[in-house]
């Protein structure tokens, strides 16, 4: 009797392991909240198109601003609704905001960072990468920057900010803001003061700007835009950087630190 | 001819327990190594996405906060791989109660940090495989219910070396 009992628990808590194991990643609502949309991997998109690779007539000539932050947000689109995307729309560039995007547009590497300024993993990419990352690859022509935004519907405060953010950058302080917001991260997600850090960075006739902009709700379809870019890669998780080289796209999700960056921009660089 | 002992409990839970946690092991190694990002060719690719992966469980390691970051890096650029041979080895079976007592061990590691975790509400992905995966109240009790399974076989692997069934082969001798 009391062996039967232990057997039955014992292949319960098997098949519970199991389950639990296999089943990982699945909660498509709980991964969100934390910076996931779902367990699948980011299957490395390494398409050729020789065309495709078209620049979004809305870039600019030359846009050179050494206050880049790649960070974009991109939207976790339903996993089962979610788009497929063709070989073309993978390698063709998306539009970009050009007020959202540094470096030279006619750089060899163009890198695409979907991100949440809400995500804990979005502040540790900014944090270890951006500025080495603008000094030594976009502000020497090699690499075009393009910050998207993927505010994750489980962060209550992601919209919030990256409407601040997008509205910063439509004034020229996109790297003000942006460095706010991630510096002070912990402090306005538990408050829910956006606005009070956005205004601590800025000054006042700055913050004005930003705000009627805000208010205005004209640049909301901008990050509209971006996410509906990050639902073509997919965009699983943020940070997901995507970058474009001679017609290849390779979309990485996660962290990763300046030196291991470093080496693979310089591989890339070199083909 | 000598015979083997029939599948008895004993012997059942710890052939469960061999191919479960060490399927597991097996899984959440390869995963922390191979996934999110899956890139394998040409061999730079391969490297930025192992790199990038191990970065990725490395920020894991460390937001649970109990390690420095060199610490977590460290934890992070061997633990998968440990976990893999680890797993295989108990899959082998080859000095199976050696690998069974450390499988057990790091698995009640694990539970006493995510169960550290889950109590100081912490918002963060378990890390238990390479698919980010928010820690919650299941997390706990699947780390629970494996480490369960794995103290059981361990210890009746311990009982089996030491009484095994009365029709097990008989163990070689160890003198000429």
């Amino acid at each position: 009797m009391k062996r039967r009992h232990l057997a039955v628990a014992a292949i319960a808590l098997a098949l519970a392991s199991a389950a639990f194991s296999f089943g990982l990643g699945v909660n498509h609502e709980l991964a969100v909240r934390t910076g996931v949309d779902d367990g699948k991997p980011a299957v490395l998109a390494s398409v050729n198109a020789e065309s495709a690779v078209a620049v979004s007539a809305h870039q600019p000539e030359n846009t050179t601003n050494a206050n880049a932050t790649a960070k974009s947000t991109a939207k976790p689109a339903e996993p089962s609704s979610r788009p497929r995307p063709q070989p073309a729309q993978l390698s063709a560039q998306p539009e970009v905001d050009p007020h959202c995007a540094f470096g030279s547009r006619t750089a060899p590497v163009t890198m695409e960072v979907y991100s949440d300024f809400q995500c804990p993993a979005c502040k540790q990419l900014f944090k270890t990468t951006n500025q080495p990352l603008l000094d030594n690859y976009v502000n020497t022509g090699k690499v075009y920057l393009i910050h998207r935004d993927f505010p994750l519907p489980m962060h209550a405060y992601s919209r919030v900010a990256a409407g601040y953010a997008r509205a910063a950058a439509h004034v020229g302080k996109f790297d003000v803001v942006e460095q706010a917001l991630f510096q002070n991260q912990e402090k306005w997600e538990a408050n829910g003061d956006v606005k009070g850090t956005v205004a601590a960075a800025l000054s006042a006739a700055d913050m004005k700007k930003v705000q009627a902009l805000v208010d205005g709700k004209t640049l909301e379809p901008l990050i509209d835009k971006d996410k509906q870019a990050g639902q073509l890669i997919p965009v699983n998780q943020t940070p997901t950087t995507v970058f474009r080289h001679k017609g290849q796209t390779y979309p990485y999700a996660g962290v990763m630190s300046y030196d291991i960056l470093k080496g693979f921009l310089d591989d890339l660089l070199s083909r | 001819m000598t015979q083997s002992s029939p599948l008895n409990f004993r012997r059942s839970v710890i052939w469960l327990g061999r191919i479960v946690v060490g399927l597991i092991f097996v899984y959440a190694g390869y995963s922390k190594v191979f996934l999110p990002n899956q890139h394998l060719w040409p061999y730079f690719i391969l490297r930025f996405s192992v790199s990038s992966n191990l970065s990725t469980f490395a920020f894991q390691v460390e937001s649970y906060k109990v390690l420095s970051a060199a610490g977590s890096a460290f934890v992070a650029h061997t633990l998968p791989f440990v976990e893999i041979v680890l797993g295989l080895l108990l899959l082998i079976g080859w000095r199976f109660r050696v690998w069974a007592s450390l499988a057990t061990a790091i698995l009640l590691g694990f539970l006493c940090l995510v169960t550290r975790a889950y109590l100081l509400h912490m918002d963060i992905n378990c890390g238990c495989f390479g698919a980010p995966e928010p820690l919650t109240i299941k997390t706990v009790a699947r780390d629970a219910a494996l480490l369960a399974l794995a103290l059981l076989m361990t210890v009746f692997a311990f009982q089996e070396a030491r009484k095994p069934h009365p029709w097990a082969a008989p163990q070689k001798s160890q003198s000429a």
